[in-house]
């Protein structure tokens, strides 16, 4: 008799172990993260791994996967280095050891177009939310989505929000320069300007990459202050960022507008270090705190605030971050399944229009044939009392620009 | 015009701030033969040195150099002792190797304690020289660059001093000539190399003093110098104190007043460019002493 029920016991346990185990097996979806955590590019990855994790905490406090019996996403992170090569390995790191069923990243182009290629090859989504050089999704590749603007689109929203201005104000610019990081981000921009911007009757008198880890910006000014353009458009890094816009003033280089293409010059680091100087400095970016297309916006950024432990705000990249993971998720659902062949399918054929998502500045959030958002497009800020201020295009601005802006001997 | 004569001024300031950081590196590898990979992340550490001088007793920033100083010393003397000088005692013949694995490893300890220490934020430190420009006949001279270069050049001359008229500078430069030869003079060898690395760090600390005003301080900032050092001290010549900060005034030169010509991308290959010709024609560098 005793046998008997020690059996049962034994029994019971081991189908109660057993459950247990593939419930547990069943409680964690792995999701790879790739982006910058170490070298010079290390405080914008931190700020989107911030961005990422407060996405999956909600998901996961909301109930996780609901079509996976409430399976939690886990976020693992890959440290790129901001190296192309670095976010190769690590990218099959997640996939051959840790075995992701998705991968989002790499923040910088030339990681995300190395390492795309690899979850190509393992047939593994991979989520692009910030990168924007255009042939990442230009290359017929099945695997890969991306969220971000093509590159080539910023360049032509840059210019058109630059004539816009001068028919707005009566102050037209003629010339234009190009200052930029000698990597793919800033070629791809350069490149699109370098073709539009002659065809809307303007010269660009300027057009100069510099080497990353460049240590002196001072040349660089040196040669847009002969060139003396009216509107500067830069593409930088942080450190870059920091550097030019400092040495701009300490040279006093006048123009009506400089505008920056979001990257350093949207992180909070930055306005944190060079001050009053970016004081009415443009900004193409995808997003900002100010917009009003959604009450999500500021609900979600005073949440992400109060969460965080500087209790800082969403800037755009860590915005895309955010909204990436909820695409993720909602594929996730669709899938029904940790196969990364058929959330691949699922992420193909989302087409969403509500949830936290909406944060994006566009509905419905959905991808075409190559891979790239449908519909992705862009806005102006402008740095006002240190805030970053809607002000372009004018349906969806909360603030009137100051165009041109006063020159630096005037200011205080 | 002015655009040119504004960039080869500003060349030349930069310059010598290139070439203090070369000094530095060039006393380390012509005297004790080290290759210091490790002397971007040394650098680093001098800046986060004078940066929490600044933040927590508010003095001038010239003035902090000198308690940077200070404890600079001692890291760099101790950095020798406990690192290097093991493996130089132990691998007689294959040290210089097992040196460079070894910097190259500290190097990442260091640059990657310091992120998680004081993590991945850009500082900047707000000094009364900061964004002070000297206007001169229309050009615009950044205060805090040239204070840095007339004192770097200063710093020089009595570090040459102090080579050439004392004797432990006498012990030294005999070391870095023949270190069999000097050890039977009676010199302690491994004590001139610490004293020496020593030494090194020390400028490091004036560099990073006279960088701050101006620049920023990260635990990557290091990278932004070191490549450059290192072609700097072989374009000046090995262990050559002068050669090493002329050669860090060409090599600012080339990268400002070549910017204004070609594109800027291009200025890095036209510095490796100057580089290969002066080592074909002068294969020990510019001041470079030849050797049998």
């Amino acid at each position: 008799m005793r046998g008997k029920v020690a059996c049962i016991v034994s029994v019971c346990c081991m189908v109660l172990l057993l459950g247990f185990g593939t419930a547990f097996a069943q409680q964690e979806i792995k999701i790879g993260v790739l982006i910058p955590l170490s070298g010079s590019m290390a405080v914008i990855g931190e700020n989107l791994q911030m961005a990422h994790d407060f996405a999956a905490k909600e998901i996961n406090d909301a109930g996780g996967v609901k079509s996976l019996k409430g399976a939690k996403i886990k976020l693992i992170y890959a440290d790129t280095r901001g190296d192309p090569k670095v976010g190769m390995s690590e990218a099959e790191r997640l996939i051959v050891r840790e075995g992701v069923s998705a991968i989002m990243g790499a923040f910088q182009s030339s990681v995300s177009y190395t390492s795309t290629e690899v979850a190509e090859k393992y047939q593994v989504p991979y989520l692009v939310p910030n990168s924007l050089m255009d042939q990442i999704t230009e290359r017929g590749f099945k695997y890969t989505f991306r969220v971000e603007r093509k590159g080539s689109y910023w360049a032509k929203d840059q210019i058109d929000f630059i004539l816009d201005m001068g028919k707005k104000t009566g102050v037209q610019a003629k010339t234009i320069g190009v200052v930029y990081e000698n990597t793919d981000m800033g070629q791809s921009i350069a490149k699109a300007i370098r073709k539009l911007a002659p065809e809307h009757g303007l010269k660009v008198v300027l057009d100069e990459g510099y080497p990353p880890k460049t240590a002196d910006m001072t040349p660089v000014v040196l040669k847009m202050k002969r060139a003396n353009p009216d509107v500067v458009i830069l593409n930088s890094y942080i450190s870059d960022a920091i550097l030019l816009m400092r040495t701009i003033a300490d040279q006093r280089v006048n123009t009506m507008a400089l505008l920056g293409s979001s990257s350093g010059y949207s992180d909070p680091s930055f306005v944190k270090e060079v001050g009053k100087l970016a004081e009415y400095f443009f900004d193409l970016t995808e997003w900002t705190t100010d917009l009003k297309h959604s009450p999500l916006v500021a609900q979600k950024n005073a949440a992400f605030k109060k969460w965080t432990k500087d209790h800082r705000d969403f800037n755009g990249g860590a915005a895309f971050c955010y909204a990436s993971t909820y695409i993720l998720y909602d594929a996730l659902e669709k899938a029904a399944s940790t196969d990364p062949k058929r959330i691949r399918d699922a992420l193909a054929t989302v087409k969403i229009t509500k949830g936290p998502a909406m944060i994006i500045p566009w509905t419905p959030i959905e991808f075409d044939a190559e891979g790239q958002a449908r519909g992705a497009r862009m806005l102006v800020i402008q740095y006002r009392d240190g805030q970053r201020k809607s002000v372009w295009p004018a349906n969806i601005a909360s603030t009137a620009p100051v165009w041109p802006m006063p020159k630096w001997e005037e200011r205080k | 015009m002015t655009g040119i004569i504004e960039a080869a001024v500003n060349g030349i300031l930069m310059g010598g701030l290139y070439g203090l950081i070369a000094v530095s590196l060039s006393l380390i590898f012509g005297v004790a033969k080290i290759v210091n990979f490790a002397h971007g992340a040394l650098l680093m550490v001098a800046l986060f040195t004078v940066y929490w001088i600044l933040e927590l007793l508010k003095v001038d920033p010239y003035l902090s150099a000198l308690l940077a100083g200070c404890f600079l010393f001692f890291f760099g003397y101790y950095f020798q002792r406990l690192f290097i000088e093991p493996i130089l005692k132990r691998e007689k013949d294959t040290a210089a190797l097992t040196v460079i694995l070894l910097t190259s490893g500290l190097m990442l300890i260091i640059e990657n304690s310091a992120l998680l220490l004081f993590g991945a934020d850009y500082r900047t430190v707000r000094t009364a020289y900061t964004g002070k420009v000297w206007e001169v006949a229309g050009l615009y001279i950044m205060q805090p660059r040239l204070i840095g270069f007339v004192l770097s050049v200063v710093l020089i001359r009595l570090l040459e001093f102090y080579l050439r008229r004392t004797n432990f500078g006498r012990a030294i430069r005999a070391t870095s000539q023949d270190r069999e030869a000097a050890r039977l003079m009676g010199i302690d060898d491994y004590r001139v190399y610490k004293v020496t690395f020593g030494i090194g760090t020390v400028i490091l600390g004036f560099a990073a003093a006279f960088l701050t005003p101006f620049y920023f301080i990260h635990p990557a900032v290091g990278d932004l110098f070191v490549g450059k050092s290192f072609v700097i001290v072989v374009l000046g010549g090995l262990g050559s104190i002068t050669g090493a900060f002329l050669g860090g005034l060409i090599v600012g030169l080339i990268e400002s007043v070549g910017a204004q010509f070609i594109n800027s991308a291009m200025v890095e290959s036209l510095i490796f460019i100057v580089f290969i010709a002066c080592l074909v024609i002068r294969p020990m560098g510019l001041l470079g002493k030849e050797r049998e």
